[in-house]
């Protein structure tokens, strides 16, 4: 076995919320079978942007804002990847937020972990976009309201790093809808900062588990769209399956018009040159 | 040949956008290459779907050219503003076709001895056919009356470029082509018509520079690009989404510039060749990804296809200003290419040399275009597919990890680039990041790993300069005076110097085709010289500086700037270059 990194122990705070990210993750690989070769693991930049240190795969740290193209860009290349991409929401939702909006409309099959704390940890405490309203004069961003009301979302939950059985659950799922060819999943987690903004006591009381609501139904999208606007009315959240929906990813429709994976094409132009003739032909005066 | 033919022929079709001017152009394309003459063609366009002036120029001669003529010859105007921007351009005994759909021309702003062929090709149109659009056959007809173009060749040239039209459009316009020839042979003396050449016709691709980049960079292996529509480089992203589905390749339009870099680094990582094409500001927003691309060592080609800056500046115009940008942008230091092609032939040659070369130094690789140079069409002999080689760099494959004992992503060696294994591979398992680290992808800010990880990076290109393309040089080795530019200059440069040399001025030229770093070819060239004449397009010299900071001595250089957005014509340089000499002359004389 040719011996290659060994994960670091992770940078964060003792109860840093992302710890249960990790382990989550950890155990989701194993309950999928992941083989580590298989796995990227892409990361933007803060706290949340070092988790590929931590695990055993093919790690990349992205610029700040920029995990969702380079994500989509491997997947398309290697559809065989499970392409992981994760960060924070001063990434996601602050200077990366307009290719969530184009993912969603994209629907690349990426897993997407958003870890929401609600405030820039690394760099000591700014308000993020989700930071509360009393704190910052501004309304706070909902990525997941963002995501249902994008035509061709086809997967929307968000978990809590406090609740790891469910989050393991959210993440195995998401996995499984972008190996089926549905395209991008997207999972934000409620995953405070115990040093900056230990949201642990005041976003206890307010999550609602829709998993657990037996008239809820996350195939319909409006139904969704109502139950998680109508809780934001109230100063509550859900969690849980919130939407899903089966799409088709460009990686999918590709393979399925029956062309190989960008990453197993024989490029020697030598192979193709009659293509290449009658493309410069078509050039000819 | 018959006696007195044209050897050289600018001909300029100018109106509103819209109008119609490149159908016209194309045709006469089509004749001027059935003549056997070489093609150089340029458009000049406001920054607007419709309407607004737009030109079409094209410049057909026997002997290969890189640019437009000094004058126009013949000017095909559907409205007065197309006469009045064109009048100092007009050459003497020149011919201006006039559309006087909307009254008389007013020739004030023309030299006596242009002679003015005045008919209502739009009025005409409505009035024989009931579609404006067909004062362009129309105007066709005249063109080709003049010429002394026969009814057979004429109609052969129109069916050719119509050829995919429904066939009674064809037969409209057929029409039009007629009518034009009836009003023309009413109009404008027998006796006063030119003559083609008649020249052996060879095998010629009409391309542009965009065109050609895109066609390099697959057949160099390239399956993945991402770009974001902007003028003037939308074409490579536009050719590389029509052949794309041919080679199974992925040319995506991403939501702005930010994305398509990264989902070009994103594909890149997993082995794919991968490259981006964006211009000035498109350029500046991807500085943090280039920068990135230096640090992580992947390999990422981009092209700049420049336009005048700065801001949003003239985004029809042509300029060289972002070669600071391309050269020293983007924070930290790190390694880089830049590659400036000259014309098509050399923008294919060095797309397939950038994507290698971005795989061999795991680093990014600029292309540096300009307006001219990317959007300009000129005839060239066709490509040698057969020379293409594909250079692998230093990939692992499952069975080579297999053997290895470890595998260190950012190991460091002799020549500074570490042997690398792509996602999906078992053993490989790896980090990249942008961050400084150590061998392993392991974040690491000591001072010694610091060091020790520059000078890696750096050592890739150092230990590797053998790789770069050499330039192109021409002229009088021997000679005192050099001529130097890149790009769009090459063209423009080539023909000043045979009329110099023919003046009896004793001139060498060079055209860098590596830019960065600044190769000894490039410094053996000036050092060889009493005096070189950098010729760019932009205010600051940047090129000229960039010489002088890597070493060349300031009293050899001397710099020659347009920044107006249009090119040089060869006269004009001439002209720049005997001023210079006078100048000089006169100060060693005092």
């Amino acid at each position: 076995m040719t011996k290659t990194y060994q994960p670091n122990e992770p940078i964060w705070c003792a109860g840093c919320g992302h710890y249960g990210v990790r382990n989550a993750l950890l155990a989701a690989f194993r309950q999928m079978q992941v083989e580590s070769h298989q796995a990227m693991v892409l990361a933007g930049i803060g706290c949340a942007g070092t988790l590929q240190n931590n695990v055993s795969a093919y790690g990349y740290h992205a610029l700040h804002g920029r995990v969702l193209p380079a994500a989509t860009g491997a997947k398309l290349a290697n559809p065989r990847l499970d392409v992981i991409a994760v960060g924070g929401d001063g990434d996601g939702y602050a200077i990366g937020c307009g290719h969530l909006i184009h993912s969603f409309k994209r629907n690349p099959g990426v897993v997407y972990i958003l870890m929401n704390n609600g405030t820039y940890g690394l760099t000591k405490g700014q308000h993020s976009p989700t930071a509360d309203a009393e704190e910052t004069d501004e309304q706070a961003f909902d990525g997941v309201q963002l995501g249902l009301s994008i035509p061709g979302s086809g997967f929307i939950a968000r978990g809590s790093s406090a609740s790891p059985v469910q989050l393991q659950a959210l993440m195995v799922a998401a996995m499984e809808h972008t190996r089926a060819g549905k395209g991008f999943a997207f999972l934000e987690v409620l995953s405070p900062c115990v040093t900056y903004n230990d949201t642990y006591p005041a976003w206890a009381g307010r999550m609602v588990n829709v998993d657990a609501l037996a008239e809820y139904d996350c195939g319909d999208r409006i139904g969704a769209f109502t139950a998680v606007n109508s809780l934001l009315v109230e100063n509550r959240f859900a969690t849980g399956l919130i939407f899903k929906q089966d799409g088709k990813s460009p990686e999918r429709r590709r393979l399925d018009s029956g062309q190989a994976p960008l990453c197993d094409l024989d490029i020697s132009p030598d192979r193709q040159l009659s293509g290449f003739r009658e493309i410069m032909a078509g050039y000819g005066v | 040949m018959t006696a007195n033919a044209l050897t050289d022929l600018n001909v300029m079709v100018a109106g509103q956008g819209g109008d119609g001017s490149l159908t016209v152009i194309s045709v006469l394309a089509e004749l001027l290459a059935r003549r056997g003459y070489h093609l150089y063609m340029s458009r000049n366009v406001a920054s607007r779907i419709k309407g607004g002036h737009a030109e079409a120029t094209m410049r057909g001669s026997l002997l290969q050219r890189g640019c437009l003529g000094d004058h126009i010859d013949l000017l095909v105007a559907f409205e007065q503003e197309a006469v009045d921007m064109a009048a100092t351009r007009m050459a003497a005994e020149s011919i201006i076709i006039f559309d006087a759909s909307d009254g008389a021309l007013c020739r004030d702003a023309l030299a006596p001895n242009v002679r003015v062929v005045e008919i209502p090709f739009g009025r005409f149109a409505v009035r024989d056919l009931r579609r404006d659009l067909f004062k362009n056959s129309l105007s066709f007809g005249v063109l080709s009356h003049i010429l002394s173009i026969d009814e057979g060749e004429a109609t052969n040239c129109l069916h050719h470029i119509f050829r995919r039209l429904p066939q009674d459009a064809i037969a409209a316009n057929t029409k039009a082509l007629n009518r034009g020839r009836q009003y023309a042979s009413e109009l404008y003396a027998q006796q006063d018509r030119w003559t083609l050449a008649d020249a052996e016709r060879s095998e010629q691709l009409l391309i542009s520079g965009n065109e050609a980049i895109a066609f390099g960079f697959l057949l160099a292996g390239g399956r993945f690009f991402a770009g974001y529509p902007i003028t003037p480089a939308t074409e490579v992203l536009e050719s590389l989404q029509k052949h794309s589905v041919r080679f199974e390749a992925v040319a995506i339009q991403a939501e702005d510039e930010l994305a398509a870099a990264n989902m070009a680094l994103g594909a890149a990582m997993t082995g794919v060749r991968s490259m981006t094409a964006t211009s000035g500001p498109g350029f500046a927003l991807m500085q943090e990804t280039i920068s990135h691309a230096g640090s992580a060592e992947i390999p990422l080609v981009v092209v700049n296809c420049q336009r005048a800056g700065p801001s949003t500046g003239m985004p029809t115009k042509p300029e060289q200003s972002d070669i600071d940008m391309m050269v020293f942008g983007a924070n930290g230091d790190f390694p880089r290419v830049v590659l400036a092609p000259g014309e098509p032939r050399d923008c294919f040659e060095l797309s397939v040399q950038a994507t290698n070369l971005a795989q061999q130094l795991q680093c990014p690789v600029i292309l540096a275009l300009d307006q001219a140079v990317g959007q300009n069409s000129s005839t060239i002999e066709p490509f040698d597919l057969d020379a293409v080689q594909l250079q692998p760099g230093k990939r692992l494959d499952a069975s080579e990890l297999r053997n290895m004992s470890e595998y260190r992503r950012y190991q460091v060696t002799a020549d500074g680039v570490s042997p690398w294994a792509v996602p999906g591979t078992p053993g490989g398992e790896s980090l990249v990041t942008g961050n400084e680290r150590n061998e392993w992808g392991q974040v690491s800010s000591n001072p010694q790993n610091r060091r020790t990880m520059v000078d890696k990076r750096q050592r890739k290109l150092d230990s590797n300069l053998q790789l770069l393309p050499r330039g192109k040089s021409w002229g009088d080795a021997d000679a005192s005076i050099g001529l130097l530019g890149i790009g769009m200059q090459q063209g423009v440069i080539e023909e000043a110097q045979q009329r110099l040399t023919a003046a009896g001025l004793r001139i060498k030229c060079l055209q860098p085709r590596t830019i960065w770093p600044v190769i000894d070819e490039t410094l053996d060239f000036i050092r060889s010289s009493k005096r070189v004449y950098v010729i760019e397009h932009n205010q600051a010299g940047q090129l000229a500086r960039l010489l002088l900071a890597a070493g060349a001595s300031k009293a050899c250089i001397g710099s020659i700037r347009k920044y107006d957005g249009e090119p040089f014509s060869p006269g004009e340089l001439c002209s720049e270059i005997q001023q210079a000499e006078a100048d000089r002359q006169g100060e060693s004389g005092q």
